[in-house]
């Protein structure tokens, strides 16, 4: 192995201890501000603290809640990131989840509905449905030089809107209810650990986690995609189609955020679809994608944490008299530390701590080589 | 009588060891037109930006008056009452034009803006200094001449009593011209100083009262109006630095690339390039001469295909390059080192082997079935960085942590390592240092001998002449003559043509045209 090759590597190793550590200490500051933030407003501070840090891992059922949310989280953290890669701003998600869904009701409703083909086509339809709603902004921008931004956005309220009126007027189950019939068992996914909602949600988001990240890092197309992400005008100059590229990127998103919406409607959480049922979740993916720097295989592990802290919040807001809002903050800071590209405080003196004892170990790497 | 403003020993180094500017010496007098006359990238407009406060010289003094100033910023150059008006202007093209004037320094009756004091001190100024524009129009509706004469009147309303003016004419047309040295002439009449940033000698001899000539980062000379000749002005402006000879192409191959009757015109309409032919042969490198912006990157443009062909027809080897794509032109030989590395030619977060096979990705060595072959891009980039020495931790380090000429040479090696049919080459030294310039050029006649036909754009006339084997001059679009590189030949001669001042005939041309 040549001196170049463990230097790449220990660079890449350093780049990624770097962003770990940059994550955590978001994150831990951000806690440090929602601590404060409790104590000052709660009665019960340590009450509502402790619901906060403890209650997501406490029985079965909330670990069912929190993996819940993880997979969700992971599946808009992908779309955001594959975007975010080719330098896209399409923020569709939410849309994709509700015409995906409708697309997931409409054949968990139908004569397939009770057949062992309801899950895999629902599926199948809804990332359809999906990736046509990634597929228009995207088109819009090549052809027409529309912003992404502002037409997925609207988008996403078309799609709230349809999913309202038909719920409301095909799906409902009866008149005057704002959800539809439950889908047959056949349908809906089957819990992986009785009582919990873990269910096929959860292994479809690590599937997706592999295959962005495949697609992303060992495919030409994923390379393309980069490259026009990285300078768009270098991509045309070296033959790529960057427009294509882009297209497809917002299309492949388009798919992921369709499958998340069979994800909730066909999952353990509805069964069901109901008028509203993403909750905002959609947004929260571009807060994972960020601190995930759209790395695909950092995805669920930030998920992790964030779903985490998200799932605390929301039991909080429960049994507690603080409101899950204060999550909103613990968000607003992750993000303004990620973002900004903040460098940790005290770095100085940590590396003179750490220093004395890394450099040998660096030496004797450098020695090995030679 | 001391001078006005006076610059001594002015040196400024860019990051990324790029020196722009290395002992220069400016003596301006009150009252006076001086001109600063040299080349593209002779270190003029880093001295204005000096002078105006824009850049902080790294050596050297500014005095004003005979007192030592240093300006922080464009704020404190104002201040001392030096105006500057950019080629490109400065304007905001919805408001109206004395708002544009007084914008950051409005009159004020209490808190209110006063409009109409305004509009009346604007027409006041363009009285009284013959800037003749009406106050209200939109900036945004008035031709480019008026909306110069604006950002003057936005210098003298701040009370400048020395007016930078940086390529003033090089947006205007001839009449336009003359009523700018109208103003100028004004200017000086009532006691204004200016300086005058150009290139196109005739006007530097018609408007100024002294000439500074920049060469390379340096004041090579200051002259009086009266004591030079044009031709005069152009060898100081050029030098007389013999070039650094390369080995010529020992025999020029068969027919490469034919153009035939090339025509683009840019987006609104203005030809760029008019109805060119060139013939360039295997292993012979035609340079293209032409100051900046008279069709040269039009050509290289066409070729590539990241510019469009309007009319006419580029031959490679018999193959029609118009329907192609970019990515088909370079399969079939056509290869492209870019003016501008860092926005055109690499992608700085990519990885170095990532940028090494971009153009690539159709090839099977590197991607089969859509997937990467990530084991033989790591040893094309490995031995790519080590045949062009490459100075880099590693192929997956990003490119944008290089230096200059290290990326330069990422951009070359991915260009020539696959030998290339047509090699088109823009600017490959600029602001690279001298050592990575012979790699380079070394590079480059490699590619020549080992049969491509190179079409070389560079601002560099001694690049030019150090490489070439022919040249041909571009003036306002139009080949206007055409050299075999021999030893009479000098930058002299192809700056007169460069500059208009001289066109070859048809015959003259077509004899260099084989």
């Amino acid at each position: 192995m040549s001196t170049t090759a463990i230097l790449a590597r220990q660079s890449r190793w350093s780049t990624f201890r770097k962003e770990t550590l940059r994550a955590v200490t978001a994150i831990a500051v951000a806690l440090l501000v929602t601590i404060i933030v409790v104590l000052l407003t709660s009665k019960a501070p340590l009450e509502a603290l402790n619901t906060l840090l403890t209650a997501p891992a406490s029985k079965p059922r909330t670990i069912g809640l929190w993996f819940d949310d993880v997979a969700k989280l992971t599946v808009t953290g992908l779309a955001f990131s594959l975007v975010f890669q080719a330098r896209q701003f399409a923020l569709g998600v939410q849309g994709q989840i509700y015409v995906g869904a409708l697309a997931s009701s409409y054949v968990a409703l139908s004569p397939i509905g009770p057949t062992f083909a309801a899950i895999p086509l629902g599926i199948a339809a809804a990332m359809l449905a999906g990736a046509a709603w990634g597929f228009i902004p995207g088109l819009a921008k090549a052809k027409l030089g529309a912003n992404e931004i502002v037409s997925s956005l609207m988008l996403n309220y078309i799609a709230i809107e349809l999913c309202n009126f038909l719920v409301r007027v095909q799906l409902r189950e009866r008149p005057g209810v704002l959800t539809s019939l439950k889908f047959p068992d056949a349908a809906v996914f089957s819990p992986l650990i009785p009582g919990t909602r873990i269910d096929l949600g959860l292994i479809l988001a690590l599937v997706a986690t592999v295959l962005v990240w495949f697609a992303l890092y060992r495919t030409s197309w994923g390379l393309k995609l980069r490259l026009v992400g990285h300078n768009a005008r270098f991509a045309e100059y070296a033959g790529i189609k960057s427009s294509l590229i882009m297209v497809s990127a917002m299309t492949a998103a388009g798919a992921l955020g369709g499958m998340l919406g069979a994800m909730f409607v066909q999952g353990q959480t509805y069964g069901k679809i109901t008028v509203l049922f993403e909750g905002g979740l959609a947004f929260e993916g571009i807060l994972v994608a960020i601190v995930a720097r759209s790395r695909p295989l950092a995805v669920p592990v930030v998920a992790i944490f964030y779903g985490y802290l998200r799932q605390g919040a929301q039991l909080m807001n429960i049994r507690t008299d603080v409101p899950a809002e204060v999550i909103g903050v613990v968000t607003a800071i992750i993000i303004l530390l990620v973002s900004s590209s903040f460098s940790v405080p005290g770095k100085k003196w940590l590396s003179a701590q750490f220093g004395r004892r890394a450099q040998p170990a660096g030496l004797s790497a450098d020695g090995a080589a030679k | 009588m001391a001078p006005l403003l006076q610059a001594t020993g002015i040196g400024k180094t860019y990051p990324g060891g790029v020196v722009a500017n290395d002992g220069v010496n400016l003596t301006v007098s009150a009252g006076e037109v001086h001109a600063v006359v040299g080349e593209n990238g002779a270190g003029k407009s880093t001295l204005m930006k000096i002078l105006f406060g824009i850049e902080r010289p790294d050596a050297g003094e500014l005095t004003l008056d005979g007192k030592p100033v240093s300006f922080a910023n464009p704020r404190d150059a104002i201040e001392a009452g030096i105006g500057m008006v950019f080629q490109h202007f400065s304007l905001v093209p919805s408001f109206s034009v004395y708002e544009n004037v007084v914008l950051g320094s409005e009159p004020r009756s209490g808190a209110r803006f006063d409009r109409k004091r305004a509009i009346e001190e604007v027409r006041a100024l363009s009285k009284r200094f013959r800037l003749k524009v009406d106050p209200l129009p939109a900036v945004g509706t008035l031709p480019v001449g008026q909306q110069q004469r604006v950002e003057i009147l936005k210098a003298l309303y701040r009370d400048a009593r020395i007016l930078i003016l940086d390529e003033p004419t090089a947006v205007l047309a001839p009449q336009e011209v003359e009523e700018l040295f109208i103003a100028v002439r004004e200017l000086v009449a009532q006691g204004r100083t200016v300086i005058f940033i150009a290139h196109k000698l005739p006007e530097v001899l018609e408007i100024s009262d002294r000439i500074t000539v920049m060469r390379a980062g340096r004041s090579v000379g200051e002259v009086g109006r009266s004591e030079i000749t044009e031709q005069g002005l152009a060898t100081m402006m050029v030098g007389r630095d013999v070039a650094l000879r390369v080995d010529r192409a020992a025999t020029a191959g068969a027919l490469a690339c034919e153009i035939k009757a090339l025509w683009v015109r840019s987006e609104s309409g203005q030809p760029l390039l008019e109805d060119l032919n060139l013939r360039v042969h295997a292993g012979e490198i035609v340079g293209l001469v032409g100051v900046e912006g008279n069709g040269q990157a039009a050509l290289i443009d066409a070729i590539s295909g990241a510019g469009p062909m309007s009319a006419g027809v580029v031959y490679l080897n018999g193959t029609s390059l118009g329907p192609l794509s970019t990515l088909e032109r370079r399969a079939i030989g056509v290869a492209n080192i870019p003016e501008d590395r860092i926005a055109q030619g690499l992608a700085g977060g990519a990885s170095v082997a990532e940028n090494l096979v971009a153009t690539k990705l159709g090839d099977r060595r590197y991607v089969r079935r859509g997937l990467l072959d990530l084991r033989a891009i790591k040893a094309n980039a490995e031995a790519l960085i080590a045949r062009y020495s490459v100075r880099v931790g590693g192929a997956d380090q990003a490119v944008a942590t290089l230096s200059g000429g290290n990326m330069q040479k990422v951009v070359v090696a991915r260009e020539l390592s696959e030998q290339p049919k047509l090699l088109l080459v823009s600017q490959p030294t600029r602001g690279v240092d001298l050592g990575a310039t012979q790699f380079i050029w070394r590079s480059l006649t490699d590619a020549r001998d080992a049969g491509a036909a190179v079409l070389l754009s560079s601002a560099d006339l001694t690049e030019l002449l150090a490489l070439s084997d022919r040249l041909v001059v571009f003036y306002r679009g139009k080949l206007v003559a055409a050299f075999h590189n021999d030893d009479t030949l000098t930058p002299e001669i192809l700056g007169s043509y460069m500059l208009g001042l001289a066109v070859q005939t048809q015959e003259e041309v077509m004899g260099a045209l084989r």
